[in-house]
């Protein structure tokens, strides 16, 4: 198990799959947000978890966090950051779809255009991609940090 | 490593603050952008993020179920269904018309013939969450309608109080 991680982290050209894949992912999933904040508000607002007061905020500024890191891991500057960036979203991600679902809230997640999670087993398979990009994102930050240490 | 830290935390500031000035500037020029800080507050009425072109307007909202039940009974006020064919069916506020949002285009011109324009209107939806009934009552103000109102909580309050429905 060791070895496949030390092999997915050293080698060059998985790396850059695993870099397009988080990037394009993150670049298609802020387009629908940045064209309509408003509908991505209301999203956030059906969470149920953010106080009232920072729901735009959020709604204004993620899907450019998500839009700037994906086009950076895609174009491969910066990665180390704009991954770290990545991770931290999607560990917010991760925790909130976690609290919704455990408490059985029905809700929308908004990440991509006419996407809907208000049925229990597409909250789950939204979970399991979540935790999958992470790990990918993991990944791309620990051999960011390792070239860097060279 | 240390230093590499800082390297990949120096990085992302510098994302953070392009995301962030990008945010700003996008939405400040954007005809779709919102306020910094949306009516989220369900006792003020229908919510929204106070979009720019937004169609929440809070002054068009009754928002006391027992007003509408006496507008209701006066019985010269048209209740128009914002909802999806399929909610109307399952249970409507009696009397009341099913005119759903994306679906105004094609039904406008039988509602005109039927009703003149200076018929007063209640829209409803599914209470204060759901901005349908704001929607509509937009699209009706812009079709010609004078005297358009919303019924902030809609069909689930109406139900609940066991005023008639259908």
């Amino acid at each position: 198990m060791n070895s496949i991680g030390t092999i997915l982290i050293h080698n060059r050209k998985i790396q850059v799959v695993f870099r397009f894949i988080l990037g394009i992912t993150f670049m298609a999933a802020s387009f629908h947000k940045i064209s309509d904040p408003g509908q991505f508000a209301q999203i956030i607002y059906g969470y149920g978890l953010f106080p009232e007061n920072l729901i735009n905020l959020i709604a204004i500024f993620v899907p450019f966090f998500e839009f700037f890191c994906g086009l950076l891991l895609i174009m491969g500057i910066w990665k180390g950051g704009a991954c770290l960036i990545i991770n931290i979203m999607l560990v917010g991600f991760i925790a909130a779809i976690s609290i919704n679902l455990i408490r059985g809230y029905e809700f929308d997640c908004g990440c991509f255009p006419g996407s809907s999670s208000s049925r229990y087993f597409n909250t789950i398979t939204l979970l399991f991609r979540d935790i999958f990009l992470l790990c990918l994102g993991f990944s791309v930050l620990i051999s960011d940090i390792q070239k860097k240490t060279r | 490593m240390k230093s590499v830290f800082g390297k990949i935390t120096q990085e992302a500031c510098i994302v953070s603050i392009i995301s962030i000035v990008f945010g700003l500037l996008v939405n400040h020029f954007s005809p779709a952008g919102i306020a910094l800080v949306g009516s989220w507050d369900k006792t003020e009425g229908v919510i929204s993020a106070n979009e720019r072109n937004g169609v929440v307007v809070h002054e068009r909202e009754i928002q006391n179920v027992d007003a509408v039940k006496k507008i209701y009974d006066q019985g010269n006020t048209l209740f128009l269904d914002a909802r999806i064919s399929e909610q109307y069916e399952e249970g409507h506020i009696h009397g009341s018309i099913s005119l759903p949002v994306r679906q105004f285009d094609e039904l406008i011109d039988t509602l005109f013939e039927k009703y003149p324009s200076s018929t007063p209107i209640i829209t409803y939806c599914t209470g204060r969450e759901c901005r349908d009934s704001h929607e509509l009552a937009q699209l009706l103000l812009d079709a010609g309608y004078e005297n358009v109102k919303v019924f902030s909580d809609g069909y689930p309050a109406w139900e609940k109080k066991e005023y008639p429905i259908e």
